[in-house]
């Protein structure tokens, strides 16, 4: 670098303003991480909601279309072949049982391993494992209060009895606290009771979810495949408004970044409009100095978006850690936004401060009018 | 020696030259002339000082013949060239090439050095020459404090500089607006010394003073009152020709 040249002007100019310098590069920092922070949490919210919305558990029920019928014996092979290797599924069997103190309750036969797969928000005292699963019975909370002793359940269909292992409660908040599940071949062995429902949880958006229906329905026709309207829809409303947000919060804080460093450099350029003077007396150009002004902006603008990455690269990390339990690592695709947004503040920003320089008039001010 | 009578009769000797030179504004209260009717000649080398009361049109001609600004009606050459010919761009370039400025106020960058701010003036006219600028702080006695922020000058010591910077692109004109006003006596004189031997050089000089004294050490006088040039009588001989 030349002794002297307008980066050489330039830094000196930035250091000799320190303070006003830092205060107009904390604005745009602020806003270089608020963008970054948002942006890597936009690029990677649609995963983690869905990832959240999982955890209630089915958003598509299938029910045979004829119930005298039920299901195709080899249905839950079907669903998995047809709704992808990242679905859940889960078939279940009802009947209604009398316990030994003789009140009647609801017994669903399932697969214990895919339902907690399928329904990760179900709270048990403990699942169903190993050799004592074959025999295992898990007992909805209200249910639990049916029966004589929690641990020896006991329980009538149809003049059959069956002793079964209880293993723990569950708990749902929903009619499944009124229920007693077991295993699947177990309720089939005992009551002759074949599935009659598969829930199945496809990860992803709205249409996803409204592609596979029609992909299931296309392989097993005898059968009714429907969302979970309330889940489906709640979805993609949820994460519709939570990026309308973001984005609001973007803009917001962009517009108020804006103002600050519009300030910033006015005060900047009014403060400094005799050392413009001079350079215009010197023979700087009108452009040149638009051009240097413009380019300290700029500088400024690109030292936030350095620093404001970092920041808000590691504001997202905490974020999602915090609101997610899962790491949302720095994305570098975000940067180009970024910095498209730091500079278009800054210009926008400079446009009065370059005004002010059009309309210098070196002599009044060299004479210190 | 030639007589400045003799010399103003000769245009082609002229490097200042106003014909009925007019500067008018236009501001709420209509438009107001700071300058009127404007006509007279600096030769190369002289040194005039430009007198007169707070409003009389000083900084408008100091503005016209600066290349800051240009004339409503009339025509101003500078160094043969009609100004009002330039456009805004060619008259950038053009002052940076004619007129070294010094200042009242000094007007140095505060964060560049003194060697700097001298530089400033090459960087904006063509390219840099460290030797040069070092070379022109010597020549007003500076050399030693080259390196010095101008926070670190007394105010004698910075217009030096000032001065440094305005001859440093060889311009055939030095324009110095109240060069003394804002010195004591001491650096008042040491100023008006370079000045003297920058005259006798052969730079040509125009000054705006209040300062009688400094007024006496020009060669000439132009006197303005309410945007009129009244009288500038000869008070002696050219000099010297840089021409």
């Amino acid at each position: 670098m030349s002794r002297m040249s307008m980066s050489a002007i330039l830094f000196r100019s930035l250091i000799h303003r320190r303070a006003r310098c830092l205060s107009a590069l904390i604005a745009l920092t602020v806003s270089a991480a608020v963008a970054t922070a948002l942006l890597t949490l936009y690029a990677d919210l649609d995963s983690k909601l869905h990832r959240e919305f999982r955890s209630f558990g089915a958003n598509i029920v299938i029910t045979a279309a004829d119930t005298s019928k039920g299901l195709p014996a080899d249905a839950l092979t079907q669903v998995h072949a047809a709704a992808g290797a990242d679905a859940q599924a889960a078939e279940f069997a009802y009947a209604v049982a009398t316990t030994d103190r003789g009140t009647p309750v609801v017994v669903a036969g399932t697969d214990f391993d895919a339902v907690k797969k399928l329904n990760s928000s179900w709270q048990a005292d403990a699942w169903p494992a190993g050799s004592e699963a074959a025999n295992a019975a898990l007992l909805g909370q209200r249910a639990a209060q049916f029966v004589a002793d929690e641990h020896n359940v006991q329980l009538t269909f149809s003049g059959h009895p069956i002793t079964l292992h209880g293993v723990g409660r569950l708990h749902t908040g929903g009619d499944e606290d009124s229920r007693i599940y077991l295993p699947l071949a177990a309720l089939t062995a005992w009551t002759g009771a074949a599935p009659s429902v598969i829930e199945v949880q496809v990860p992803g958006d709205a249409r996803k979810i409204e592609a596979t229906i029609a992909r299931l329905q296309q392989v097993m026709p005898s059968t009714k495949v429907e969302p979970v309207r309330q889940l489906v829809e709640g979805e993609s409303r949820i994460v519709d408004k939570t990026h309308a947000l973001m984005y609001g919060a973007v803009l917001l804080i962009a517009l108020t970044v804006a103002v600050s460093v519009l300030a910033t450099l006015s005060a900047s350029v009014l403060e400094r409009r005799r050392d413009f003077a001079l350079m215009k007396a010197l023979g700087g150009s009108q452009t040149t100095l638009m051009l240097l002004f413009l380019l300290e902006a700029l500088t400024l603008a690109l030292g936030g978006v350095v620093a404001g990455y970092v920041l808000g690269s590691a504001a997202a990390l905490a974020i999602s850690q915090l609101n997610f339990h899962t790491a949302t690592l720095p994305r570098l695709g975000v940067l180009p936004l970024v910095l498209l947004l730091n500079l278009v503040i800054a210009t926008l920003a400079s446009f009065f401060p370059v005004r002010v320089l059009r309309g210098l008039e070196p002599a009044a001010l060299l004479k210190g009018e | 020696m030639e007589n400045l009578t003799d010399l103003e009769t000769r245009p082609d000797c002229a490097v200042i030259a106003l014909n009925g030179v007019t500067r008018e504004y236009s501001g709420r209260a209509g438009v107001v002339r700071a300058l009127e009717d404007a006509s007279f000649s600096i030769v190369a080398g002289e040194w005039v000082a430009i007198t007169g009361p707070s409003g009389s049109g000083k900084s408008t001609l100091v503005n016209l013949i600066g290349c800051l600004d240009r004339p409503t009606r009339g025509e101003l050459f500078i160094d043969g060239v009609n100004t009002a010919s330039l456009s805004p761009t060619e008259l950038d370039r053009f002052r940076a090439d004619k007129v070294g400025f010094i200042f009242q106020q000094f007007h140095l960058i505060p964060y560049l050095s003194a060697l700097e701010n001298v530089m400033l003036a090459q960087y904006f006219h063509s390219m840099t020459d460290e030797k040069e600028a070092r070379a022109a702080l010597e020549r007003v006695g500076l050399g030693h404090r080259a390196e010095h922020l101008p926070s670190e000058l007394s105010g004698g010591e910075q217009q030096r500089v000032c001065i440094a910077r305005a001859l440093i692109n060889h311009p055939p004109i030095l324009l110095a607006d109240e060069p003394t006003g804002n010195l004591d006596a001491a650096n008042q004189k040491i100023v008006a010394e370079l000045l003297q031997n920058l005259h006798a050089q052969g730079h040509t000089i125009v000054m705006v003073t209040h300062d009688p004294e400094m007024a006496a050490l020009a060669q000439r006088r132009i006197a303005l009152s309410h945007g009129k040039v009244f009288c500038h009588p000869v008070s002696g001989p050219v000099v010297s020709l840089r021409k």
